[in-house]
C-alpha cells in the first residue's frame, strides 16, 4: 500500500466534514459488525451493539486511510459478470485439471499483455481480483500508467490461444465496468474500446513513453 | 433421503474431486506456474461445492450464515495469494520460459530499457 | 450406513488423499514458493474437512475454527511470499 493520501479534511473545516466523515466509514463497521454478529451467531441487540462498539473501536484505533469508493451498480450486467466468473472458474478449473492428469508436461502457459479500457483504480482492482480467482489466469503485473495488466495464462499452447486468453480478460473487463462503473468510466470505456486494437496499443505506448515510464514493479 | 440430501450426495463428492485433482495438477505439473495454478484454484471452487452441499444439511438458515462468510474469505484470500505468488514467482525469475508460448512482461520491460539508453 | 454415510466416508477419503499428494510436493520442493504454495493449499483443504464435519454434525459449531484457520493461513502465506520476496532482493 502506499502512503494515505491525506483526507480532504485538512482543507476544509473539520466541524463542516465530521458526519461525512462518518458516514464515509460506517459501510467498513457495519460490515465489521455483520461479521461479528455472524460469527457469534446470535442476532441479538446485545450482540449487534457489543460488536459495533468493537468494530468502531478498532476501526478508530487502526487510523486507515479512507479510500472514496467510486463505483455505479447495474443489477443485472453485476448478474450477468457474476454468471460469467462463475462459468469462468468452473470451465478452467475442469481444463486446467485435465491437462494436469493426462499431459502436464506438453502443457504451456504464457504471459500476455492486455491494454484496459478503463481507468478506474476501483475497477482495475476488482478485474485483478476477478482474474487470479479463476483458475486459468493469473495477474502478474499491472502497468497503472499505461493501462496494461499481464496476465499469465495456463492452458496456452499457440497463437490462438494467446488471442482467446486476451478476449476473455478483456471481455470480463466490459462487464466489470458494465456492472460497477460510473457513468464517466463507462464513458472512457465506450471511446477506448471504439478504437482498433493496434491503434489503441500504440496510442497507450506513445503516452508512456512520453512519460518515461519504465514497467515498473507495483508496490502493494 | 430427502431432496436437500440428495443434493449434498451430489455436491460433497464433486467437491472433492475438484480438490483432489486440483492437487493432482500440484504433483504433476513441471512448472511452478502451472503447480500454483493446479494447487489453489480447483481448491476453491471445491470449497465452494463443500460449502453449497454442507449448506443442504443444516437445519436452518441461521447456523448456514457463517458457510457464506467463510466463502467470502477464501474468495478475497485466493485472490490475493494469487497474486502476491505469481509476482514473487515472476520477480524471483522462477519462470520456466521453455514453458512459455510469450512473455509479453519481458518484451515489455526490454523494450522500455532500450528506450532508456 | 445410509447412502449419506458412504457420500461423507469418501468425501473425507478424497480429501485425505488430497493432503497425502501435497506433502509429497511439499517435501519434493524444488523452489520455496512450491512449499509455501503448499502450506497455503493444506489449510483449504483442512477448512474444506471441516466443511464436511459440520454437514455431518448438522452444526457449525466449528465455524470459529474454520475461519481462524483460513485466516492463518492467508497470513502466514502471505507473509512468507513477502519474505520470499525480499530475499530475492537482497541477493540481486
Amino acid at each position: 500500500m502506499t502512503e494515505s493520501p491525506g483526507t480532504s479534511a485538512s482543507a476544509v473545516p473539520a466541524a463542516r466534514v465530521w458526519w461525512r466523515r462518518l458516514a464515509a466509514r460506517l459501510p467498513t463497521v457495519a460490515w465489521l459488525t455483520a461479521m461479528w454478529v455472524v460469527l457469534w451467531g446470535d442476532p441479538s441487540p446485545g450482540t449487534v451493539v457489543a460488536g459495533a462498539a468493537v468494530a468502531a473501536l478498532c476501526y478508530s484505533a487502526a487510523r486507515l486511510p479512507h479510500i472514496p469508493v467510486r463505483l455505479g451498480f447495474r443489477p443485472l450486467h453485476a448478474l450477468r459478470l457474476a454468471a460469467r466468473v462463475a462459468y469462468d472458474m468452473l470451465v478452467s478449473s475442469l481444463r486446467v485439471a485435465f491437462h494436469g492428469v493426462w499431459r502436464p508436461r506438453r502443457t504451456n502457459g504464457a504471459i500476455v499483455a492486455v491494454p484496459m479500457r478503463t481507468d478506474s483504480d476501483f475497477l482495475l482492482a476488482i478485474l485483478s481480483a476477478l482474474l487470479s480467482m479463476v483458475t486459468g489466469t493469473l495477474v502478474i503485473e499491472l502497468n497503472r500508467n499505461q493501462r496494461v495488466v499481464y496476465v499469465h495464462g495456463l492452458p496456452v499452447n499457440d497463437a490462438g490461444a494467446v488471442r482467446g486468453l486476451r478476449a476473455q480478460v478483456r471481455r470480463t473487463e466490459e462487464l466489470l465496468v458494465r456492472a460497477f462503473g460510473t457513468a464517466e468510466d463507462l464513458e472512457i470505456f465506450e471511446r477506448l474500446a471504439g478504437l482498433p486494437e493496434e491503434a489503441e496499443a500504440a496510442a497507450a505506448a506513445a503516452a508512456g513513453r512520453a512519460a518515461g515510464e519504465h514497467t515498473r514493479r507495483e508496490g502493494e | 433421503m430427502t431432496a436437500a440430501d440428495w443434493i449434498t450426495a451430489v455436491l460433497l463428492p464433486t467437491g472433492a474431486l475438484f480438490a483432489l485433482v486440483g492437487t493432482v495438477g500440484l504433483v504433476r505439473f513441471p512448472t511452478l506456474l502451472g503447480r500454483m495454478h493446479a494447487a489453489a484454484k480447483p481448491d476453491t471452487v471445491g470449497l465452494f461445492l463443500l460449502l453449497a452441499g454442507a449448506a443442504c444439511q443444516l437445519p436452518d438458515l441461521r447456523s448456514a450464515a457463517p458457510l457464506v462468510l467463510v466463502a467470502l474469505f477464501q474468495a478475497a484470500t485466493v485472490a490475493v495469494l494469487a497474486q502476491t505468488l505469481g509476482r514473487v514467482a515472476y520477480s524471483r525469475g522462477e519462470i520456466d520460459e521453455r514453458h512459455l508460448v510469450a512473455d509479453e512482461l519481458a518484451d515489455a520491460v526490454e523494450r522500455a530499457r532500450k528506450d532508456a539508453d | 450406513m445410509t447412502v449419506l454415510d458412504y457420500v461423507y466416508a469418501a468425501t473425507f477419503t478424497m480429501l485425505g488423499v488430497g493432503v497425502l499428494f501435497v506433502l509429497y510436493r511439499l517435501v519434493r520442493g524444488p523452489s520455496v514458493l512450491d512449499r509455501i504454495v503448499c502450506l497455503n493449499t493444506i489449510s483449504v483443504l483442512v477448512v474444506s474437512a471441516i466443511v464436511v464435519e459440520a454437514a455431518v454434525r448438522g452444526d457449525t459449531a466449528y465455524v470459529g475454527l474454520m475461519v481462524t484457520v483460513a485466516l492463518l493461513g492467508f497470513v502466514g502465506t502471505l507473509t512468507a511470499a513477502r519474505f520470499a520476496e525480499r530475499r530475492a532482493h537482497d541477493r540481486g
